[in-house]
């Protein structure tokens, strides 16, 4: 069984979402600060985090970074504001997704559901991207010195995704649904910013990707 | 009754009066000028006449053979053509001296002894006759003046006058154009700035004028009150944004809470499960309400919040109907592009782009059974979105109104639809705006309601 952290100041809010998501059978910690939050995560070795921006102490922000840098596993931030600063910054620090409150219960737990759940990832050899050689049977990025690129497993998703494609397009709204497992809901920010991240990675010059590149009025695609 | 423009009133009134008091001025003159000048010159001449009869009765006394060189001479040193007449007939006569000049009645007058003078018109000229009886040698002297040149003058003077007249009028007109400008410009000031704050430019300010003290105090006030009513809307706007805020937290511990409560719904009682039917269906309304008030407030803060992108406009449609259609898991409707759209391109905020698509959408499902298609077309300069129904359409005048925050129209009571928030329609004008677009409501092909989204076109940033 999933194993969710929950970093949250307001105790209600904390109290409702555990029962929530405990009604619907996951193991959940709950943290009333990011502190607090970062030590349980370690210690229970989380299989998801649901982290509020707004936390007294370290930021929201801040802890994102920090679980980011101790796992690659789901992170979804909960914005008090939909302010596209805001977002970005959220997605910037590592979270996967984002969700603002108010939010609807139901629309929360399908996040966490699609996120959890492993889809079976499409079939694609691995493949050279300039000096970058990607395994996806491995799950791993290695650079020409053999060393490991570090790629979240959204991120990671998000290449193999294009990499099936063949070169051709993918719009905004298919990245949602094949890398995020989302039917209708979530925002093309959350691909814009995935996309921006995965380029300072991978791109020699991120600035001019020849790699992800932009299709205007459809989305992205991977030339290999 | 229609008004007239006090810009053309003030322009004709200037006009009219410097050229009604020119011309009193001019006439006056004119007529006062001639008087004198006939007088004057009448009086020369008779003065002259006396003068010549003397001599006339000289040349009678000493040597009346040479009458006729006498008067030639005269006519050569005053221009007077001068007639001599005794015992009833014509002695003599200079060389241009004609008798017709002279009127029968002159001559009666005159032999009767009465020095006598007379102004008349011959062949269009005027002439001055003047006779004079000399009793001594039973002789009467006539001498005929012509005033030619005095009319001459008189022509002259009437051209100069006419001149000063044209030109007096024409600079009351400019005077008439500098007041119109001085009293008029600071109107039309005041209503551009006027039509500029409800457009929604709210940092408009009106210069102040110092060259005039009631211009000056009339735009001192004008940007006191709008300073006033903009500094009162940013109150309003921070209060309902700040209310929206502080609800966050306790919907979002009251949605979840309920939906544990969902979780559990097979231990609660009949009356139990109905009641969390109600709460639930309600919350979800109270959801929609703060998220909509959140979003108008986000809007009312302006323009900073836009991140505002160069897009494919088809695209962006059809994508945005898509996810509309998702959202509220209703039927999508089709996209259907005009023959000879092209590419267009537009500029908007694509998250708040899709939101207007995706409460139109909304909106045509509540109250229209749904739209029937969602139609894109150039029309010059412009996108036009066409989000069309076929349902009873919208009343003409509630058409103005249905962007309105909290407006219900007739639809919205009639049936038994599910409650919007009553901020779907005005979020999506504010949003439309913001684009420096328009919306309006018109009627579907189908006989249905039409909104009409149009959107200035951009050339493509480049990539």
């Amino acid at each position: 069984m999933s194993r969710i952290l929950i970093v949250e100041d307001d105790d209600h809010i904390r109290t409702a979402l555990r029962l929530m998501f405990e009604g619907e059978g996951y193991i959940v910690d709950d943290a009333p600060t990011g502190e607090v939050g970062i030590a349980l995560f370690n210690r229970m070795a989380s299989d998801m985090a649901i982290v509020d921006i707004m936390l007294p102490g370290m930021s929201g922000f801040e802890t994102c970074l920090a679980l980011r840098n101790a796992s690659d596993c789901p992170i979804v931030i909960v914005s008090a504001r939909d302010d596209t600063a805001d977002v970005v910054l959220g997605l910037e620090s590592g979270a996967d997704d984002y969700v603002t409150k108010p939010f609807v219960p139901e629309e929360l737990l399908a996040r966490v559901k699609a996120h959890l759940r492993r889809r079976p990832e499409k079939s694609t050899g691995a493949f050279q991207l300039g000096t970058l050689h990607v395994i996806p049977d491995e799950g791993v990025v290695r650079q020409h010195d053999g060393a490991e690129l570090h790629l979240t497993s959204t991120e990671f998703r998000l290449l193999t995704d294009l990499a099936s494609n063949n070169g051709k397009a993918l719009s905004r709204e298919d990245l949602l649904e094949r890398v995020w497992g989302y039917d209708y809901f979530g925002d093309s920010r959350l691909v814009d910013v995935h996309i921006r991240r995965l380029r300072m990675k991978i791109e020699p010059d991120p600035a001019n990707p020849c790699f992800l590149v932009t299709v205007r009025g459809t989305g992205y695609k991977l030339v290999i | 009754m229609r008004r007239r423009s006090l810009r053309l009133r003030l322009l004709v009134t200037f006009g009219l009066g410097a050229f009604i008091l020119s011309t009193l001025i001019a006439s006056l003159t004119y007529v006062g000028v001639q008087r004198i000048l006939v007088s004057n010159q009448q009086q020369t001449d008779l003065q002259q006449s006396y003068v010549n009869a003397a001599l006339v009765r000289a040349t009678l006394y000493s040597s009346p053979p040479e009458l006729s060189n006498l008067l030639n001479s005269i006519e050569q040193a005053t221009a007077a053509n001068v007639l001599v007449r005794t015992h009833g007939q014509w002695l003599a006569r200079s060389n241009n001296a004609s008798f017709v000049d002279v009127s029968l009645k002159t001559i009666n007058s005159v032999d009767r002894g009465h020095a006598t003078e007379q102004t008349l018109e011959v062949d269009g000229k005027t002439i001055f006759v003047v006779g004079v009886p000399i009793p001594s040698v039973e002789t009467q002297d006539f001498e005929i003046f012509k005033l030619d040149h005095l009319e001459h003058t008189l022509h002259e003077l009437l051209l100069a006058l006419g001149l000063g007249a044209l030109v007096t009028t024409i600079i009351g007109m400019l005077g008439g154009l500098w007041v119109t400008r001085r009293t008029v410009r600071p109107l039309e000031e005041v209503s551009l700035a006027a039509a500029l704050i409800a457009d929604g430019a709210l940092t408009t300010r009106l210069q102040v004028n110092q060259a005039d003290r009631e211009v000056e105090q009339l735009t001192e006030s004008f940007n006191q009150m709008v300073s006033q009513l903009v500094e009162r809307l940013e109150r309003d706007a921070r209060f309902a944004s700040d209310v929206s805020h502080e609800l966050r937290s306790p919907l979002t511990t009251l949605a979840t809470t309920a939906s544990v409560l969902q979780q559990h719904r097979s231990d609660l009682s009949p009356a139990g499960q109905e009641s969390l039917d109600l709460l639930l269906a309600d919350l979800s309304i109270f959801q929609s309400l703060v998220e909509d008030l959140l979003e108008m407030a986000r809007s009312d803060a302006g323009a900073g919040a836009l991140v505002m992108e160069t897009m494919p406009a088809v695209e962006l449609v059809r994508q945005s109907v898509r996810s509309a259609s998702a959202r509220h898991a209703i039927s999508e409707p089709p996209t259907e592009v005009a023959d000879g759209t092209g590419e267009p391109f537009v500029r908007v905020d694509r998250k708040r782009f899709e939101r207007v698509i995706t409460n139109l959408v909304d909106n045509a499902h509540r109250y229209a059974g749904g739209a029937v298609a969602v139609r894109i077309d150039v029309e010059g300069p412009l996108l036009a979105v066409n989000v069309d129904d076929a349902g009873a359409g919208i009343p003409r005048d509630e058409s103005d109104h249905v962007f309105e925050r909290f407006y219900r129209g007739l639809a919205a009571h009639d049936r038994g639809i599910a409650r919007g928030t009553g901020l779907g329609l005005a979020l999506v004008r504010d949003h439309v705006r913001a684009f420096g677009g328009t919306i309006a409501v018109a009627e579907s092909p189908e006989g249905g309601a039409r909104f009409q989204i149009l959107l200035p076109l951009v050339e493509a940033d480049e990539l």
